[in-house]
């Protein structure tokens, strides 16, 4: 009997060591390739003569000064940031929650780059105690944003937020304090090389010990996967714990951001892959084992990447390559990988779609309208006249008449079709993002999140690096054409056995940080000390925009928007569930097919007249829902002012208040997005409780 | 209730807003402006687009976007009106300081086009990097010669291209002679400095290095770079194998990096603006830095700060001093 009742438990345990024992041996052998990889010609052979002895001096200095402090500051980050990917995603109940989702990394980079950027020069002790400051702060203000951590979906939209906030701050820093062209790259990428066992050694007790608290709580964290009210039924202090544990993990991502800066997705992508080894190991669900798992898994990603780019590049490309940016790419290949089998077990579901489902009256929806009109009309003209010269509306008007003196002329010239590309390509965001989150249901589904805007980005990068000289229609037509395969992709990958929207987001966030990965690679190789072009693609800008570029995205609204309107309540519907549409005789699949397929082309255009611009198909419609209610007819147009506004007035900031530098409206977009959409969600939330 | 307040305020607001806003900065146009400059036959310069720029006459309101291009102008006794990032400009080339009246337009990457308007210049110097764009917006008010600043397969000839292009628009042709005259003799003397004290066939390594947290990376000037090349004239040998990239001929590397290197003089370039010493204060007790041959020898030296790597002809005439001297003593 008692043979019984032990004998699954056993095989339990039994299954898990095996599991863990492959892991560590995956690891070691990748630690070993990872020794014999660098710039010097220190080979295997060499490192092996060493052991036995017969070495040179020289091997042991390169051994113990350049690979084992790289090698140590992989296993370091690595476990730092799986443990603490596992952490975060159990506390919010969300496989897509991270140190980077919830703006831990975000914040303990800020803090790191405004010390460099202010010239203060900081003892690694400090440097991890501002950053752990900085991510605590970023993460209370996510967690206050989203009302103390109940509601998942609230938590990751809040952190996204004030992510790419934070992000947005950073690179304003580094445009404002960096003298020299050592780029983007080298700052907002981890980099694993270390000139000595400096911060490792500080940080790795630091890493021990945020990975032995998330351990030692590792029953309670069980028992909360189970539900709040079990939790509280069964004892356990349920916001206690959750403080607690979200103190470690922040602990645990700003040690692996003072030892290499933020390299992206590893807290992500190893908790994931434990848990898609799990359903064959029961075991494996438990806290006391999927923390230290996710912890190994973390380890190999980063050295995986590492290898791996070594074994492409050679030693140099090593180099030259970010490790970050490497992870990301890899760690991207995996999220999705892991995302296809994704079964909605474990603590991921979601709540639906974020509709501020109040029916607001007509007159609300006129009012909003008429405001909205009304500023966007004040903000457009207002970022006419401001500038690094300040106009007034007499030269606007001279202009208009044809007849305005010659530096008028010139600085409208110049003027006027930015502020176009803003309004044009902002409403077409916000309309492509309010399309793609009711037809996936999702108030995290937003073209850049599902990689639609990546892929455009992809498409045009690479068209602008192969042919420089492409006509303007060319460029946006291989933006289309980058971003319905992206589209395609990411909902190939998801559509297995229906659409279920977790998996959507999740291989759509891979896409889309694949994209990324690999618009900054393509940068890297053929362009390297080119900030600008990097600026452009990467953060949007508005910068030398003519004529002819607005036109394909004028173009595009306007025969997209014409189509949504005649299908305004199929959106309704579509936006509900997924029985409605089909019992009313809807085809499901075709019109969402038409739908992604226009919103991925909106999207396109889009980015080929300002490159990358997140947030705005986020926020713009989250707003429009707010102001007017979820019906289309009216969120559609209310949505496209507010995105047009949005990006116009980050236009016009950016153009202004460090003139004769400027800011990329993007950039802005984030930093006046943020406290709005701030505001919304706390607004929401005493409307919802 | 609420609707009501927003609107009166939105209405008082967009009557301030048209109130305030109204009038004109600048007179319509009446007949067309800006004369022909005084004097002077036609220039026509062909710039790295294979583009074909007419000037009437010499030049003399230039706005450059690129250091090297301004220091050929200032070298050539051209003060722009225009620069781009002018701190950063006198922080790192000081071998052709600007005046206090020139104006600031931005920086490198994205120069703010409505300045470079105001500025009404008779010429704007820019690199391809430029966003196109930009410069067809520039090029609506003001020619612009696009200008390859560096190529690997033969710094020091565009060097001079660059010079004598710079000189055509502005009509300095004797002084780029005598610019160009100048590094000429640098070169020459220098290496007669260099063989004299024995130093010919001497293997040196270049190099300038970012310090960023716990790690350094390291910037290798190569065999193409403007350094190497005139490294080379002067009889030395570029100790750096690896290969550059293909506009500056620099590559990157890491500590380990500098094991391939043996026996050299380490020679590299910063500046106080970017903080510590990336070298010596960097890698303080790094074991490899320690083991390297050059370092136990004591053969590591600091350029003095603000000689243009990227520079023209007085950057490089900097750069040959200050060499000989670090070498040759």
């Amino acid at each position: 009997m008692q043979d019984v009742l032990l004998a699954p438990r056993v095989t339990s345990r039994v299954t898990v060591a095996v599991v863990a024992a492959l892991g560590v041996a995956i690891v070691l052998v990748l630690s070993a390739v990872h020794l014999t990889q660098g710039t010097s010609s220190v080979s295997a052979a060499d490192l092996i003569a060493l052991l036995t002895g017969a070495g040179s001096d020289r091997t042991a200095a390169v051994l113990v000064a350049s690979r084992m402090p790289r090698l140590l500051a992989g296993v370091v980050v690595g476990a730092a940031l799986g443990a603490a990917g596992a952490g975060l995603q159990s506390i919010t109940r969300n496989a897509l929650a991270a140190p980077d989702t919830l703006a831990v990394n975000a914040g303990a980079h800020l803090v790191i780059v405004a010390c460099a950027a202010f010239g203060l020069v900081v003892p690694v002790e400090a440097s991890a105690l501002l950053a752990f400051a900085g991510g605590l702060a970023a993460a209370a203000l996510v967690f206050g944003m989203s009302g103390g951590g109940t509601g998942p979906t609230r938590l990751v939209l809040a952190g996204s937020a004030v992510s790419l906030a934070l992000f947005a701050l950073v690179s304003v820093l580094i445009l404002l304090f960096t003298e020299e062209t050592t780029g983007l790259y080298a700052w907002g990428s981890g980099q694993l090389a270390q000139i000595g066992f400096g911060s490792v050694a500080r940080m790795a007790p630091v890493v021990l010990l945020g990975i032995a608290g998330l351990v030692a709580l590792g029953r309670r964290l069980d028992v909360l996967g189970l539900g709040d009210d079990t939790a509280v039924v069964l004892g356990v202090p349920v916001r206690r714990t959750r403080v607690v544990v979200a103190v470690l993990t922040v602990l645990l991502a700003a040690a692996a951001v003072t030892v290499a800066g933020p390299v992206g997705f590893v807290g992500l992508c190893a908790p994931a892959a434990v848990r898609l080894v799990a359903p064959l190991v029961p075991g494996l669900y438990r806290h006391r084992v999927l923390v230290p798992m996710s912890a190994l898994a973390g380890i190999g990603v980063v050295l995986a990447a590492d290898v791996l780019v070594r074994l492409l590049l050679g030693g140099q490309g090593g180099v030259e390559v970010p490790t970050g940016v490497v992870t990301t790419l890899f760690g991207a290949v995996v999220l999705v990988a892991v995302a296809r089998r994704f079964r909605d077990s474990g603590p991921v579901r979601q709540a639906p779609a974020a509709r501020s489902g109040r029916l607001r009256g007509r007159r609300t929806f006129l009012l909003v309208t008429a405001v909205t009109v009304a500023l966007t009309c004040a903000t457009a003209a207002g970022s006419l006249l401001f500038g690094d010269a300040f106009l007034l509306m007499g030269d606007v008007a001279n202009w208009l008449a044809g007849r305005a003196g010659p530096v008028t002329t010139f600085v409208l010239d110049a003027r006027v079709p930015r502020v176009l590309a803003a309004l044009l390509a902002g409403a077409a965001l916000a309309v492509a993002g309010a399309v793609v989150q009711s037809v996936c249901r999702n108030p995290l589904a937003e073209p850049a999140l599902l990689g639609v805007s990546g892929g455009a980005g992809v498409a045009a990068v690479a068209v602008i690096t192969i042919a420089p000289a492409v006509g303007v229609w060319t460029l946006s037509g291989s933006a289309a054409l980058g971003a319905l395969l992206a589209s395609a992709l990411v909902f190939g990958l998801a559509a297995r056995g229906g659409l279920a929207t977790d998996r959507l987001v999740l291989v759509g966030v891979g896409v889309s940080y694949g994209s990324m990965a690999l618009i900054t690679l393509m940068i890297v190789f053929t362009d390297p000390w080119n900030e600008a072009k990097a600026l452009t693609w990467l953060s949007g800008s508005t910068y030398g925009r003519t004529f002819p570029q607005v036109i394909p995205v004028a173009a595009v609204l306007l025969l997209a928007g014409a189509a949504f309107v005649r299908v305004r309540d199929e959106l309704d519907l579509l936006a509900l569930d997924e029985d409605t549409p089909r019992v009313l005789g809807i085809a499901l699949g075709r019109a969402r097919l038409a739908l992604l397929a226009t919103a991925a082309v909106l999207t396109a255009t889009a980015v080929s007249a300002i490159g990358l611009l997140a947030f705005v198909g986020l926020v713009a419609p989250h707003a429009a829902r707010a102001l007017v209610g979820s019906r289309h007819a009216r969120v559609l147009p209310v949505a496209a002012m507010l995105g047009g506004l949005l990006v116009c007035l980050a236009d016009v900031l950016g153009r202004t208040v460090i003139a004769p530098a400027q800011l990329p409206a993007g950039t802005l977009t984030a930093l006046i997005g943020t406290p709005y959409f701030a505001w919304l969600l706390w607004r929401s939330r005493m409307f919802t409780g | 209730m609420r609707g009501r307040r927003i609107r009166v305020a939105l209405g008082a607001a967009v009557a301030a807003l048209v109130l305030a806003a109204c009038g004109t900065t600048e007179a319509p146009a009446g007949a067309p402006a800006s004369p022909a400059p005084a004097g002077g036959a036609q220039v026509t310069v062909t710039d790295a687009r294979g583009k074909q720029v007419t000037f009437d006459g010499p030049v003399t309101r230039a706005v450059g976007l690129e250091w090297a291009l301004v220091e050929h102008l200032v070298s050539l006794g051209v003060m722009p009106v225009g620069v781009a990032d002018v701190a950063g400009y006198s922080a790192w080339v000081q071998a052709a300081p600007l005046t206090a009246d020139v104006t600031d337009v931005g920086v490198r990457g994205e120069p703010s086009i409505e300045t470079i308007a105001r500025l009404q210049p008779d010429v704007v110097f820019a690199t391809p990097d430029m966003n196109e764009g930009a410069i067809a917006q520039i090029e609506a008010f003001a020619p612009v010669v696009v200008m390859r600043d560096a190529d690997a397969s033969d710094a020091v000839g565009q060097m001079r291209r660059n010079v004598e292009l710079v000189a055509q628009v502005t009509g300095k042709q004797a002084q780029a002679a005598q610019l160009l005259a100048g590094f000429d003799a640098a070169v020459a003397d220098g290496a007669q400095r260099i063989a004299a004290a024995g130093l010919a066939g001497r293997r040196i390594a270049f190099a300038d290095g970012y310090l960023d947290g716990g790690r350094l990376s390291i910037r290798a000037f190569t065999d193409g770079s403007l350094i190497g090349t005139v490294t080379r004239e002067l009889g030395l040998v570029n100790a750096w194998a690896m290969k550059g990239d293909e506009s500056y001929g620099t590559a990157t590397t890491d500590v380990e990096g500098l094991t391939t290197l043996g026996d050299v003089e380490f020679v590299y370039w910063t500046n106080k603006v970017e903080g510590p010493d990336p070298f010596v204060d960097g890698l303080a007790g790094n074991a490899v830095w320690q083991s390297l041959p050059f370092v136990q020898a004591g053969n590591v030296e600091r350029l003095p700060d603000g000689i243009w790597m990227f520079g023209g002809p007085a950057s490089m005439r900097q750069y040959i001093d200050a060499i000989t001297v670090a070498l040759a003593g």
